[in-house]
């Protein structure tokens, strides 16, 4: 389980508690957070999930893989150094207290 | 003693009280008829959704699996390769890549819709049946009008019945096999058309792409073709229907609909959690996994019970009310996890005009039997007739 905090684009911020394994981004459709979209339900394929990870923790997450990259450069909304697929993203005690930012737009 | 046939037509007609009792009283469920575990909480089912290493789809993801299939489409590969071939599809059905359908959509609706006028009683498949089988062609690039190799009628009827099984075997019968053959037969002839003279297309791209420089085994341009025909004509009906029957059952619903099509939006979320055609899909356990109590073994089948996650008073208040206005977010009409459909958008876009043409044309109208036939299959609900009186 992790508290993970998502922070909209227009600065209001909602707490889930997220269970083990499962993506921040299943996490934010389940709970109704309305930046996130996930049209591919997570395979990576879609760009819909973009988040800004909270840069002091960013070297905590595994690092993206070639495939994420790829991806995140069809994002919609800036690409930051600190933006990643929230699907690609899996909730463990590790990462308990992240904070995330959405973007503008998910396209 | 609890049972759960997913054969059954009894389960065909009404899953639901079967689910309800799995969800309270036993929710890893084996079913002796099914040979297979059934995971009917929304928790479970989207846990195993995300976890593809434990919960693989490489066996076959249809509860009734067709011969030669699993491991050469979409949902029946895991990643990382599944990733990948999603990646070069996916962009075709995006929701900002399908502006450009919303036209053509529209008119086909009103084609269709036309053929209603002046009708007092019919059956509503004879609508979603036509709007669906021209809608794929056209956001496939099938061949279509003077192009067209095969009849409307013949490809949605075969698509209909492969998705079928037979209720006493519990396996594919000879006429769903043959079905499947025949689909195979139609993707292997468009795809050579498309190879031999290529369009700016789904087909003709996906066809000639690579993956780190290879060509994709022609097993997977094969039945990944057949499978998006059948997935996008036989869902996108079967879904159409099941939208219907709800307009038809809940007059309150249909009113609102009728007088606001803003609301339609919500009225198909709702209908996708309520009571959604892809009910139940399958996965094999790659490892042991322990669940309320029972221990499932590595090489196991298990069922995920969408269409019961999507009734989980756990995740959603009141959950046997449809309510158009609930707006149920992160619901398993879809499915969820890496499989979650693929075709999502073109289905929401595709179902909201159709309706809105519908009403235009028949704007009130209501469910004439109590009783209907329900399609026989282990993973798919929706009826096969739906006469509808217009008032």
């Amino acid at each position: 389980m992790a508290k993970i905090t998502y922070v909209d684009w227009g600065g209001r911020s909602t707490t889930v508690d997220v269970a083990n394994g499962w993506s921040l981004m299943q996490a934010a459709v389940s709970n109704g957070i309305d930046g996130i979209v996930g049209e591919c339900g997570g395979s990576c394929a879609c760009a819909t999930c973009h988040c800004y990870v909270d840069e002091a923790r960013l070297r905590e997450l595994p690092p993206p893989d070639d495939n994420e990259l790829a991806m995140l450069d069809l994002a919609a909304a800036e690409v930051r150094p600190n933006s990643r697929l929230s699907c690609q993203i899996k909730a463990s005690p590790a990462i308990d207290g992240l904070v995330v930012h959405l973007p503008e737009t998910q396209g | 003693m609890l049972h759960f046939d997913p054969y059954s037509p009894a389960v065909d007609a009404d899953p639901f009280p079967y689910y309800k009792r799995l969800r309270d009283e036993a929710p890893c469920f084996r079913s002796e008829e099914a040979q297979m575990w059934v995971l009917s909480r929304y928790a479970d089912i989207v846990s195993a959704g995300q976890d593809w290493r434990t919960y693989s789809s490489a066996s076959g993801n249809m509860m009734t699996e067709l011969p030669n299939r699993a491991g050469a489409t979409l949902g029946t590969t895991d990643p990382p390769r599944h990733d990948r071939l999603r990646a070069l599809v996916q962009y075709a059905f995006m929701k900002r890549n399908l502006e450009s359908l919303a036209e053509p959509i529209r008119a086909i609706a009103k084609g269709a819709a036309e053929g209603l006028r002046g009708e007092t009683m019919f059956d509503f498949k004879d609508y979603s049946a036509k709007f669906t089988v021209r809608v794929l062609m056209a956001a496939l690039g099938l061949p279509s009008g003077n192009e067209a190799i095969v009849d409307e009628d013949t490809v949605r009827e075969k698509a209909v019945l492969m998705v079928q099984s037979d209720p006493r075997t519990r396996s594919k019968g000879p006429e769903h096999l043959a079905a499947f053959e025949w689909m195979r037969d139609y993707a292997a002839t468009v795809i050579a058309m498309r190879r031999a003279d290529p369009r700016d297309d789904l087909i003709s791209n996906f066809a000639s792409a690579e993956i780190d420089g290879d060509r994709l085994d022609e097993r997977e341009v094969l039945l990944t073709t057949t499978t998006l025909i059948v997935a996008g004509i036989e869902s996108l009906g079967g879904f159409m229907m099941m939208f219907a029957y709800n307009l038809g059952t809940y007059p309150e619903a249909r009113a609102a609909v009728v007088k606001n099509a803003g609301l339609l939006a919500d009225a198909i979320e709702e209908s996708l959690r309520f009571n959604t055609s892809a009910q139940r899909f399958r996965r094999r356990l790659m490892r042991d996994v322990e669940l309320h109590g029972q221990t499932m073994k590595e090489g196991d089948f298990v069922c995920l019970a969408y269409g019961s996650g999507n009734r989980d008073e756990r995740q959603y208040p009141d959950p046997d009310r449809y309510r158009i206005s609930r707006k149920p977010r992160g619901h398993l009409g879809f499915g969820g996890g890496v499989h979650a459909c693929l075709g999502t958008s073109i289905a929401r876009l595709a179902t909201r005009i159709a309706f809105e043409e519908f009403h235009k044309v028949v704007p009130e109208y209501s469910r004439v039997a109590d009783q209907l036939a329900w399609m026989p299959s282990s993973t798919f609900r929706s009826p096969l007739v739906l006469e509808l009186a217009v008032h």
